[in-house]
């Protein structure tokens, strides 16, 4: 199957890549006048990133990043991923830097990889919260200890479309992540040229805590 | 539970779910993890400020059993909105590094040996009673800190002030934020910024007044990113000694030479009063004219005494002042150009633009620090561009509780919760409210944080507890004070988390509970007290800095003053505290509606916030229908200063003719004690540097990563040299992160301070350079 995946990849890539460099712009909120920005966990996003992403972009994989490399960038399920390559030495260049391979992906040949895309573009200062790893030594030892990441397929029936199992801020745009061929091989939807993911896809924990359990008097 | 058949499939269908999950991907271990028992979907999540930072971001902490495991943004705190800084959603690390101080040591001759925690508490208690027996009450003195709780700081100050009756309480805010405080209470009389983080969507300009805030204040230079990409003709500009991530994210980098800042200020308002940009309706009506004196010193000798004497100038006697301060004549003092200062000058004469200053330690950690923040208000206030949406000089803080804690509370030498030692009336406020007489508490004030090492050295002051903070890395001129401290007949006790430099010099150490190991409160710069409970319990025999306090006041036999319980102290302890402001201009919101929400400012009237004090369309304690009321003043008028430039204590000259400048970097935070135990943080910046000019490292022969010795006339270090780094100095300027204990730049840093607010320059002295 994975196999399968990596050949089919690599026939879709080519074209992939052609068509992604410089097609996304900023993606923007669009509410109808009197409407707020942002309901519905950014609802729109989806929409948004769903039509500005070429179908070859979306059905490809270069089948390269796996879900343990995923979780090893980051300190606990939803933590903000460190940076896995080289950046230039002052990391202080225009965020634009970044966002030229992170905001719509695409291959690059040095790393031989195609970029991760972030879903949330709109946020520029990068290295607010994305830092590079200068050192394997720690300063002292630590006890941190994390939860294990969200398990996948917990489909309440069998076949029925597993429930979202993580939080959605700051993800709430399935596409970027979900699709295309940075994405992580085993959370690539297989279905990708459908663009109403929540459809069928629900949050299985409630993002706004605290929550009480329901209980009928 | 009775286990009826649809609970008993539901519970076998999970369990053959993680069955499932690893028969599905093979090999996958997660190797680098250690895991916990139990799935995301079992943590819960609670509302907490974030550890580091004046700020103040909301944060949420994931738990899972007894465990801090994850962090979110709470997306219903005002201030962040959602996101945090790499720091905050790391901070829960913070808590598990592999040294936590677990058990209280005492010291046994050479030794450090551990010992229960109450014999530690008991140790202190009858060294405190022998010192005040031998050598007077004013020989001891608590060292607190702007991370302090609100309860920590207050329960210190009822002991030491209340009880004890020395006002020998102190707080490292001194060092970071005592020059705002003087500032604001200079021009306005009461302290604390007008405005909120609001401002920033309001906002037509930004100035970033020598504050790196993309590093700095990550959180809120993100939201003026922001509000720059949504809006049109949002301007940003850094005005700076160096050239840092916030100069490249502005719109345009303006550079000064250190200390000039004072002539550049003022020749924007010889601009703004030349290109009649004046709010007169505003100035006539809110605003008052002074000068006070001169070549007032830079406080390097022991003793050093001063006292301003304000008087009262003509609007005219204040234009001519500004005559020296010619944009042309400002160029050749600060290097900006004139067109740069008539740039700046524009903007914040505008009439149709919002302006907001923006500053922290870049003009509270100067010598002229009050000076520089009366100048800047100048601006504001002669174009009247001030406490109303948008337009905001804003005062950041360092610290979660530089403003709820030591300026609130009134944790410095001089101050009570409400008011000054000297005025007694405030005596007579806070002997009532802490049921103890009014004759306890000493009208004078004694030393401010530099005087009080010097003091330490010197012998007059023979006992100091030191809670939450680490000022044997912080003090300026460190090898005087760390050998001070260690002198024989000296007896420090430190609170901390963590082994550090600080605890290195203790006789006792106390274990600490580190924030959500125990309730308190923070207070952040737009005067939002935030609440947290004990989230996690403290492991070991750690105890919170407040219980530590309660206990040892006992012990004094202070039963009275400090009755509480264990299970519900920090809520009776805020409701006594909330005495002391209980009017207008500074009410608290109750203990009850600070459990509720993520955060709530202050002045809290008849139920709402005050976003915009001073104004009375927002402000509850104005006069109805002035428009303005700068209620801080007896008249209700703000006062615009003029103050002239005046050099720093130490300036290049040939024999030493770099300047230093220290500061911090993005992922650590002040002296790295918590940070540095974060792996991720540590691994992105695990040591400190010195940025040099590219040119000058080229005269200096050296490149990227060779080592330097920094050498001034009190100390050196040898680090290595960072060349197009992170931040690139100016020719003829240096800068060295502070967080790195290995590198103390404090030895090399030199102990001047402002003469009025008596904080110290960490941001200038004179090193010479050499290649190691």
């Amino acid at each position: 199957m994975k196999r399968a995946d990596k050949i089919i990849g690599k026939v879709v890539l080519g074209f992939a890549a052609v068509c992604l460099s410089g097609a996304i712009g900023v993606l923007s909120v669009k509410a109808a006048p009197g409407i707020p920005q942002g309901f519905d966990s950014e609802g729109e996003k989806i929409f948004n990133r769903y039509n500005e992403t070429p179908l070859a972009a979306m059905t490809g994989t270069d089948g390269q990043r796996n879900l343990n490399e995923y979780y090893e960038l980051r300190q606990y399920p939803g933590s903000p991923p460190r940076i896995p390559h080289q950046v230039a030495p002052s990391f202080s260049e225009d965020a634009q830097n970044c966002l030229a391979c992170h905001e719509s992906g695409g291959y690059d040949a040095e790393l031989n990889a195609y970029a991760p895309v972030t879903p949330h573009p709109e946020n520029v200062l990068c290295y607010q919260c994305h830092v590079p790893k200068r050192t394997d030594k720690l300063f002292v030892g630590s006890d941190w200890e994390s939860i294990n990441p969200p398990r996948l397929g917990q489909s309440q029936l069998a076949g029925s479309p597993p429930p979202i199992p993580h939080s959605l801020q700051l993800r709430e745009d399935c596409i970027a992540c979900h699709t295309g061929p940075a994405a992580v091989a085993e959370i690539r939807v297989e279905h990708a040229s459908r663009g109403n993911c929540r459809q069928c896809h629900v949050p299985m924990v409630a993002n706004e805590p605290p929550v009480k359990a329901f209980k009928r008097n | 539970m009775k286990l009826n058949r649809r609970t008993f499939i539901k519970s076998a269908a999970a369990s053959s779910a993680v069955a499932t999950a690893a028969s599905i991907f093979p090999g996958i271990s997660f190797a680098d993890w250690q895991k916990q028992e139990g799935g995301s979907g079992t943590i819960s999540w609670q509302k907490a400020p974030c550890r580091f930072c004046g700020t103040g971001c909301g944060v949420l902490v994931g738990v899972s059993g007894n465990r801090a495991v994850a962090v979110k943004g709470d997306p219903k705190c005002s201030v962040n909105k959602g996101l945090c800084c790499v720091k905050g959603y790391h901070s829960v690390q913070a808590l598990y590094g592999k040294d936590r101080l677990l058990k209280a040591k005492v010291r046994k001759g050479s030794k450090m040996v551990e010992v229960p925690i109450s014999e530690a508490l008991d140790v202190i208690a009858a060294k405190m009673k022998e010192t005040i027996k031998k050598h007077g009450k004013d020989s001891v003195a608590m060292y607190g800190s702007g991370q302090w709780t609100i309860p920590d700081g207050y329960v210190a100050s009822k002991l030491f002030k209340g009880c004890i009756g020395t006002n020998n309480v102190e707080a490292n805010a001194r060092l970071c934020m005592a020059s705002a405080v003087t500032g604001f209470m200079t021009s306005f009389g009461s302290d604390e910024p007008m405005g909120c983080y609001e401002d920033i969507e309001h906002a037509d300009v930004f100035v970033t007044w020598g504050n790196n805030m993309a590093e700095m204040h990550p959180v809120l230079f993100s939201r003026m990113l922001a509000s720059r990409k949504r809006k049109k003709d949002v301007t940003i500009i850094d005005f700076a000694t160096r050239t840092t991530r916030t100069s490249q994210a502005a719109d345009k980098s303006i550079l000064f030479k250190p200390n000039t800042d004072l002539a550049v200020a003022n020749a924007i308002c010889y601009e703004i009063i030349h290109n009649k940009w004046v709010n007169w309706d505003f100035v006539n009506k809110h605003t008052t004219f002074h000068k006070g004196k001169t070549n007032i010193g830079y406080g390097t000798e022991d003793h050093f005494k001063f006292t301003d004497a304000p008087e009262n100038i003509s609007f005219d006697e204040y234009k001519k002042f500004l005559d020296d301060y010619t944009p042309e004549k400002v160029e050749r003092i600060s290097g900006v150009s004139a067109k740069d200062i008539k740039y700046m000058a524009s903007l914040y004469g505008d009439p149709k633009k919002k302006c907001t200053s923006f500053w922290c330690m870049g003009m509270n950690q100067h010598v002229r620090g009050t000076w520089i923040n009366n100048l800047v208000y100048n601006i504001h206030l002669l174009t009247g561009k001030i406490s109303t949406p948008g337009n905001s000089p804003f005062s950041l803080t360092g610290q979660p509780s530089a403003c709820g804690t030591v300026r609130e509370v009134g944790t410095l030498t001089h101050k009570l919760p409400y008011g000054v030692v000297m005025n007694a009336k405030a005596r007579e406020k806070a002997a009532k409210i802490w049921d103890v007489p009014v004759a306890n508490i000493d009208p004078k004030p004694t030393y401010h944080t530099v005087e009080m090492f010097r003091a330490l050295d010197r012998g007059d002051i023979r006992f100091m507890w030191i809670q939450v903070t680490n000022p044997m890395i912080t003090m300026p001129n460190l090898n005087r004070y760390r050998n001070g401290a260690l002198k024989d007949d000296r007896f420090v006790v430190v609170s901390d988390v963590y082994p550090t430099p600080t605890t290195d010099v203790a006789d006792v150490i106390l274990p600490a509970a580190m924030w959500i190991e125990q309730e308190g409160m923070f207070g952040n710069s737009e005067r939002r007290t935030q609440h947290f409970g004990e989230i996690v319990p403290p492991p070991g025999e750690a105890m919170s800095d407040t219980w530590q306090i309660i206990e040892v006041a006992r012990r004094l036999g202070f039963k009275k003053q400090f009755p509480w319980s264990k299970k519900d102290y920090i809520g009776k302890i805020w409701e006594e505290y909330r005495r002391f402001h209980d009017n207008a201009k500074h009410n608290m919101a109750p203990y009850t509606v600070l459990l509720e929400r993520s955060g709530v400012q202050w002045p809290f009237v008849n139920g709402k916030e005050t976003r915009w004090r001073f104004n009375s369309e927002h402000d509850p304690a104005c006069k109805p229908g002035s428009g303005f009321d700068f209620y801080g003043k007896p008249d209700g008028k703000a006062w615009i200063w003029a103050r002239p430039y005046e050099p720093a204590a130490e300036s290049p000259d040939n024999e030493y003719n770099f300047w230093l400048n220290t500061g911090r970097v993005i992922e650590h935070w002040h002296t790295g004690s918590m940070t540095r135990r974060v792996p991720i943080l540590h691994a992105a910046m695990p040591e400190s540097y010195v940025e040099i000019n590219p040119e000058d490292a080229m005269d200096l022969g050296v490149v990227d990563g060779e080592k330097v010795k920094i050498i001034s006339r009190r100390g050196s270090v040898t680090m290595k040299a960072s060349i197009n780094g992170r931040g690139v100095p100016p020719r003829g300027q240096v800068f060295v992160p502070f967080f790195d204990e290995d590198y103390k730049i404090n030895e090399v840093t030199l102990d001047a301070f402002c003469p009025i607010s008596k904080q110290p320059d960490y941001k200038k002295c004179a090193v010479r350079l050499e290649k190691a």
